[in-house]
């Protein structure tokens, strides 16, 4: 194989949805990775995990909540093949929607942030002329429900965000934006939920992560199976999703 | 934490227990005692369940944490699943030392039964391979154990009782291709079963014998001896993922003993001649149930039993002969009955199940008392070979068989981190 190395920058690393994403690249490339995250020791084993299949990696700590950041400066010098933006966090919605500082952190953590980045690194790929931009939203983004709207207006912010940049880039061929959107995904975010039938593992999500980045698919239920449930979720009306626990 | 619920492959019994799920080797907290670590639950009985206690579920804990593609020296997190593993390794030539009947099992999991493989005769256990490992005990210590120290013995299959392994080095073994040259030969009978053993030892790295035990009279003990070496050439196509999942409980009565009978006899006659060879990919060949999950469920509610049982060589054949006659009589069917010899290689833990001698292995659909009784017959079979059970197998044998079969029970006592402990411990401590 002589393919040349392929080039990625990942904002939230550390998730667990991530790294298998990135396990599954290096299957397919020789990679050489900037790992962002805000946790240094967390950062090095996602690394050498990394390292061990093969791939060449930079690990750099960030604050993804500092706005004023300037992610172009940073990400300047090479070419870019793919920016992935992987964090986000599931709040404790009824203690979070009391607290107006909560709300914005969550709002900054799942939209803002992911926005903030996903705007410098569209930029890059514009004056690049290709490359791939991905996202993970969240099937929580379809439709605003009780037991997660708090996430889920978040998530559907980011979809709406990542449709615009798809949009924009519509007569770029070169240049592909994905927005992936898990299911239930058994990770430490997670942790606190029962595990159902619904769950899936992570190694699953964040391989069929990498397969529908790699087709240029730019929007991905995963498992796909999601979007037939989500369909009927979109589409049960407001009296019916109303006498549900959903 | 949350509470919930942990089950073993038999699933006879589950425990409730608070769950403790680290994700990174340094932010582990174990949680309160008493505690016990727990991989995947591919022990059948009890000795991964710690019933109302803290349990460490390792899942997330899978990374590797150093190979070096030169020696194929391995380091990884304890939670890593010998599955990932050779997704890993396979590709670029390399496989594990050795791999038990199914890749379903984590490496703290591996090491803590110290499990074996159809090449046991050649390179012992699995623990044979871990040169070093990190032990985390109650007090929060580390520890990193090297072969030859005593808490390596101890920690290597030590049942989780010596505390939590976080990570583990394993080497591993060079292969040219994903495929192996196999043999399958039909045999008779246990005599002839012997011949093929002993002719196999030298010149076949893997080797395991199906035998059917229903047969009766002059068949008890027929069977098909299978042997395989790695071929010298081939791809390096690691295994597919997925296959069907067994969906629900299947109802008892699929398992009476015309079912099993005509199962059996399904697999013994699935070729015509006295032998066969053919190539076959790794996954069939050391995992030929993975492609089945959640096969256990065949054996429906009320779940199932392995025996599995060690007897030493100088006993010869006829503690097998024996068990498999007072299983025929018993008409209780096993659906899987295997049958290999042990090698000489002294194993590495001072609880660790093999030595030089004949294993069996067979499940029993739980029938209650009736079960339990023929259990009571094989046992003293057993004891008076000098033989033992595999405590990852074992729901229900006796803390004198115990003691009995493990001589250095008392040396490894010494050693169990007091804030960790089992079901299955506290079994065998009453
Ligand atoms: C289909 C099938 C075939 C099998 N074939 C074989 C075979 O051929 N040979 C063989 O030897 N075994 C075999 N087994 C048994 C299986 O290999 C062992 O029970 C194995 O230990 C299960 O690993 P696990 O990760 O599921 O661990 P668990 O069953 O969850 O735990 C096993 C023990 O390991 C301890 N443990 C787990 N993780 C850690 C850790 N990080 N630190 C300390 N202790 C830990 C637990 O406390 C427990 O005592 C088979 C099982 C099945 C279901
Ligand atoms: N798990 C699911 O069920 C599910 C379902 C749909 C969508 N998703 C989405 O999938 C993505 C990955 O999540 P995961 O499931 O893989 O969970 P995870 O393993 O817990 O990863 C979460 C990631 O987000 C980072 N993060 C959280 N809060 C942060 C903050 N305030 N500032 C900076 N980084 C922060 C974490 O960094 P640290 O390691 O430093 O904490 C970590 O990298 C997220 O966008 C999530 O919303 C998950």
């Amino acid at each position: 194989m002589n393919q040349p190395v392929y080039r990625a920058a990942v904002f939230g690393a550390t998730s667990a949805i991530a790294s298998e994403f990135l396990r599954a690249l290096c299957e397919d490339h020789e990679a050489e990775l900037l790992l962002f995250g805000r946790d240094e020791s967390r950062l090095e084993a996602t690394a050498a995990d990394l390292r061990a299949r093969g791939a060449t990696c930079t690990v750099r700590t960030a604050d993804f909540l500092d706005f004023e950041h300037d992610w172009k400066a940073e990400l300047d010098g090479p070419t870019w093949d793919l920016f992935l933006v992987a964090h986000g966090s599931l709040p404790d919605q009824d203690r979070s929607l009391g607290e107006g500082a909560a709300i914005a952190r969550e709002i900054g953590v799942n939209f803002t942030s992911q926005a903030v980045i996903a705007a410098a690194c569209a930029e890059i790929l514009d004056r690049q002329g290709h490359g791939r931009l991905a996202v993970i939203g969240s099937v929580a983004g379809d439709r605003g429900r009780a037991s997660n709207f708090l996430y889920g207006s978040a998530k559907a912010g980011i979809a709406a965000f990542m449709a615009g940049l798809q949009h924009r880039f519509a007569e770029r061929q070169a240049i592909h934006v994905s927005l992936l959107k898990p299911g239930m995904t058994d990770t430490p975010m997670t942790a606190d939920l029962p595990k159902g039938p619904l769950f899936s593992p992570a190694s699953k999500v964040g391989r069929l992560g990498w397969k529908a980045v790699r087709s240029g698919k730019p929007t991905a239920y995963l498992p796909g199976w999601w979007a037939g449930v989500m369909t009927v979720v979109r589409s049960l009306p407001s009296s019916v999703l109303h006498k549900t626990k959903l | 934490m949350i509470t919930r619920r942990f089950t073993s492959w038999g699933r006879l019994e589950a425990a409730r227990a608070a769950a403790v799920e680290p994700a990174w080797l340094d932010e582990i907290e174990l949680g309160p005692a008493p505690r016990l670590a727990y991989g995947l639950g591919r022990s059948y009985g009890d000795s991964c369940l710690l019933d109302g206690g803290t349990m460490i579920d390792t899942r997330h804990l899978d990374r590797l944490v150093r190979f070096d593609a030169k020696t194929g020296l391995l380091s990884a997190e304890a939670g890593i699943t010998l599955d990932a593993i050779l997704r890993f390794c396979v590709p670029s030539g390399w496989f594990l030392p050795t791999t038990p009947g199914t890749r379903e099992v984590t490496l703290g999991g591996a090491i803590a039964n110290d499990v074996h493989g159809k090449n046991h005769h050649r390179v012992g256990c699995f623990g044979n391979h871990v040169p070093r490992l990190e032990l985390m005990r109650s007090d929060g210590s580390r520890t990193i154990t090297s072969s030859g120290e005593e808490l390596h013995a101890a920690t290597i299959g030590g049942l989780g009782l010596t505390g939590m392994i976080t990570r583990a080095e394993v080497q591993l073994v060079p292969i040219r291709s994903a495929s192996l040259d196999v043999e399958l030969i039909r045999f008779e009978n246990l005599d002839e079963f012997a011949e093929l053993s002993t002719e196999s030892g030298d010149g076949w790295e893997h080797t395991v014998a199906w035998i059917d035990c229903l047969a009766r009279a002059e068949h008890v003990g027929r069977g098909i001896f299978i042997r395989g070496n790695w071929a010298e050439s081939g791809d390096l196509q690691p295994h597919a993922e997925g296959g069907p999942t067994v969906p629900l409980d299947f109802p008892g009565f699929a398992l009476n003993p015309l079912s099993i009978r005509l199962f059996n006899q399904t697999y013994h006659n699935r070729f015509p001649g006295k032998s066969k060879r053919l190539v076959q990919h790794y996954s069939p060949f050391f995992h030929p149930l993975d492609s089945v999950h959640e096969w256990n469920r065949i054996y429906g509610k009320r779940g199932f039993y392995q025996y599995q049982s060690v007897v030493p060589a100088a006993a010869g054949i006829g503690p097998v002969r024996a068990m498999l006659e007072a299983i025929a009589a018993a008409r209780q069917g096993s659906f899987l009955a295997v049958l290999k010899s042990f090698g000489g290689v002294a194993s590495p833990g001072m609880l660790s199940f093999p030595f030089a001698g004949l294993t069996l292995a067979l499940d029993f659909p739980n029938r209650g008392r009736r079960t339990l009784d023929l259990f009571s017959q094989l046992d003293r079979i057993v004891r008076e070979a000098g033989g033992r059970l595999y405590p990852a197998k074992d729901a229900r044998m006796s803390p004198a068989d115990f003691a009995a079969g493990y001589p250095r029970l008392e040396e490894f006592r010494r050693h169990v981190d007091p804030g960790f402990t089992s079901d299955f411990w506290k079994r065998m401590n009453p």
